[in-house]
């Protein structure tokens, strides 16, 4: 059974998700263009 | 009670579960910068030398030549970090699987931070003594143990707190190992740059900084993780009510799980998949270069036939399709995984094998028919599936093992990887050796490789085939099951 008295994520805690997301987002985001720019030669 | 102690980390009441995939990618991304480590290999080739290596003395000796201080390391040598990378990752997992499901994410994690950020420290007071036996050592060895704890570290939290979608959650982890490299080797590259000097290829500040880099991304990794109390499921799931044999609810102990022949298929699974898929990855860069050769620059020509400029431009898009493969693999991790939470891990890995022996078997023909684009896309999916491979196979133990010891047998499990990063490569490179020393052309001598690879992926169809679920005997009584957790 689901556990009915725990309370949901507050507002916050979406916060701090959105902030930890972007400071691991951000770092894999530019090895991911950069590696798009690495590829690039292949469409040309 | 220590900061450490996993009492500390059992989230309160309305965590967030969203932000323990973070802490997991911290420390994966962190970690995966062992697949980038070959971008430091020419720079430490000219260590002594900077514009070009010195070479030895022909006739000294093998343990001489690890410990002089006048001449360069030859690129094998360095090579030899990638064989011990995941000799260590494979073993320090199996051996030490069991304390992290004691000990909590935390100390694993934090214990992973100092092997592997510590082990760039040793590494590069090797690189400034010339020591190359102390890089093998720091990043070999105890960086390769890090490797390992960090790898497994939030598996089983993380199937845990996503109990309703287990494969995406690991997912989201392991493709942070695939990832790892797409950071790690450009900001390595602009770090040498930055550092190099007359006197020096930069490699040796380089070590030291992403060494501080990765380990205080790590600890923060460490520190963000949580575990959820026993009793605890995500808001408004309730578990399937319909039985599905091959997802268990109950738990088999990891010095019982390896009795099993289900495990001993999933070891095979795992070795089979990544042979190939390393086999693969060692040749598509050269693949596409030596079979479309002069057609890649939109004219033709063999490779022989070209001149030294157009080889050059030829081997960037060698590079380009290895990059481009290297984000497949990512992809891959995520896409897969997240697939089998909907139809299941013995389906997704029947996927990957019945589509693999089709996609291997068909790669010379794509390369005799001229598509460049087929022949990439080919690729392309044959490596993402070989990163869906390590990211859905912690969901596929947890299912037929339960969650319990999932982090300790998935540990024992990574032994396959140990194998297969000998297997893949030495077969591979038998196999063409073979070929070219038999006369058959280099562009030609790929074909035979990729049907005995396409070979190995039917074996592994198999022994996919053959998994059933768990019997009886092997699971904990509630008795046993609540001894290991109070144990806990």
């Amino acid at each position: 059974m689901p556990d009915q008295s725990e309370p949901p994520p507050s507002s916050a805690s979406w916060i701090q998700v959105a902030i930890a997301w972007t400071l691991v987002g951000v770092p894999l985001l530019w090895g991911i263009l950069t590696t798009f720019e690495k590829a690039a030669p292949l469409f040309r | 009670m220590s900061l450490l102690d996993k009492q500390r980390i059992v989230a309160e009441p309305g965590f967030n579960r969203w932000l323990v995939p973070p802490a997991a990618l911290a420390i994966h991304l962190s970690i995966g910068m062992a697949y980038g480590f070959s971008v430091f290999w020419l720079p430490l080739s000219k260590a002594i030398g900077i514009t070009a290596p010195v070479e030895c003395p022909a006739d000294l000796s093998f343990f001489a030549r690890i410990v002089a201080t006048n001449c360069d390391w030859k690129l094998s040598m360095l090579g030899w970090m990638y064989t011990m990378f995941f000799v260590f990752l494979g073993s320090s997992a199996a051996i030490w699987g069991g304390w992290l499901e004691k000990v909590g994410p935390r100390r694993a994690g934090v214990v992973a931070a100092f092997c592997w950020g510590g082990g760039f420290f040793i590494s590069a007071f090797g690189i400034k003594t010339h020591q190359i036996w102390l890089m093998w050592l720091g990043s070999g060895v105890i960086g390769g143990c890090g490797l390992g704890l960090g790898y497994i570290s939030p598996v089983s939290t993380l199937i845990k707190w996503f109990p309703d979608r287990r494969g995406m959650a690991t997912g989201m982890a392991i493709m942070g190992f695939g990832g790892g490299a797409l950071i790690g080797s450009p900001l390595a590259d602009m770090l040498m740059k930055k550092f190099a000097s007359p006197t020096s290829v930069g490699v040796l500040e380089t070590f030291l900084t992403m060494g501080t880099i990765y380990f205080v991304a790590m600890l923060c990794g460490a520190f963000g993780y949580r575990i959820p109390r026993p009793d605890w499921k995500p808001a408004g799931w309730v578990p399937k009510v319909q039985a599905n044999a091959m997802v268990t609810t109950r738990h088999v102990d990891v010095h019982v799980a390896w009795r099993t022949p289900q495990f001993w298929l999933l070891w095979l699974v795992l070795t089979l998949n990544v042979s190939a898929g390393i086999g693969v990855i060692g040749m598509a860069s050269p693949m596409i270069q030596e079979v479309f050769a002069g057609k890649l620059l939109g004219g033709a020509g063999t490779l022989a036939e070209l001149t030294a400029d157009q080889k050059g431009q030829v081997a960037t898009i060698g590079a380009a399709f290895a990059a481009l493969l290297s984000f497949f693999n990512i992809v891959g991790r995520f896409f897969w995984a997240s697939t089998s939470d909907y139809i299941g891990r013995k389906r997704t890995y029947m996927i990957f094998f019945a589509l693999g022996i089709l996609l291997y078997a068909s790669a010379p023909h794509a390369g005799r028919s001229g598509s460049i684009a087929l022949f990439a896309g080919i690729f392309c999916i044959i490596i993402s599936m070989y990163g869906g491979g390590f990211a859905t196979i912690p969901a596929y133990l947890a299912d037929m093992f339960g969650t319990q010891f999932v982090g300790a047998i998935h540990g024992r499990l990574l032994t396959a990887w140990s194998t297969a990063g000998i297997l893949g490569p030495v077969l591979v490179n038998y196999i063409r050796e073979y070929q070219i020393g038999h006369g058959v052309p280099n562009a030609q001598a790929y074909n035979t490789t990729m049907y005995i690879l396409a070979g190995l992926l039917v074996a592994g169809f198999v022994c996919n085939l053959m998994v059933r679920p768990v019997a009886d005997r092997y699971f904990m009584s509630e008795a046993e099951l609540a001894a290991a957790r109070g144990a806990k």
